[in-house]
């Protein structure tokens, strides 16, 4: 199997979202509302951490 | 404000509910009649695992060298059956010589470690310490 570092933190950041919002919420709204959040935390974060990094790789 | 409800307590059921959890991912809250949160649970550690294992990731052996092999033992340990079946899954077994491999590693470690939370959580129902929603009671 081939992906690359983003797919591959894509689905890190998709089954730990969906799990984590089970554990933590009742409500399927909340859980869908959480979920979206912190899928979308976990890209942003990680993208911006690369992009922080960047400088120094050169 | 949501309505909470308990279930019945049964200790017995609670530690075999756990333990049908650690060894397939999502079993223990099937015999809780969990229903959706086994699906999903599964789901999230058969992928992380799964994935990590074609990815070459290394899976950790319990006659561990030193204090981070046998933490990265006790996270492995969590998935279960993926643990037990990763040499029938992968079997060209680990590459970490790349950083493909050592992700790998890392997914497989998450998978674990995020069953043995689902583990504690099917405890807590059984045990009737965890209050929880209506849409999550059975037959609502």
């Amino acid at each position: 199997m081939i992906l690359n570092h983003f797919q591959t933190m894509v689905i890190f950041a998709l089954a730990v979202s969906a799990a984590f919002a089970f554990l933590s919420k009742n409500e399927m709204n909340e859980r869908i509302r959480y979920a979206v959040w912190a899928f979308l935390a976990f890209l942003v974060v990680a993208l911006g951490l690369g992009w922080l990094m960047y400088p120094f790789s050169h | 404000m949501a309505q909470t409800q308990k279930i019945a307590i049964n200790p017995a059921l609670a530690l075999v509910a756990a333990a049908a959890g650690w060894l397939v991912p999502g079993l223990g809250h099937a015999l809780l009649r969990r229903w959706a949160k086994a699906i999903v649970y599964f789901c999230a550690v058969a992928i992380l695992a799964l994935v990590g294992l074609w990815m070459r990731g290394n899976v950790f052996s319990s006659n561990a060298a030193d204090a981070f092999d046998m933490l990265g033992f006790l996270a492995d340990i969590g998935n279960g059956i993926f643990y037990f079946l990763a040499g029938t899954i992968n079997p060209a077994g680990a590459d970490v010589s790349k950083a493909y491999g050592d992700y790998g590693t890392r997914l497989f470690a998450t998978a674990g470690v995020l069953n043995l939370l689902c583990v504690l959580e099917v405890l807590q129902i059984g045990l009737g310490s965890k209050e929880e929603g209506p849409a999550a009671v059975p037959g609502s």
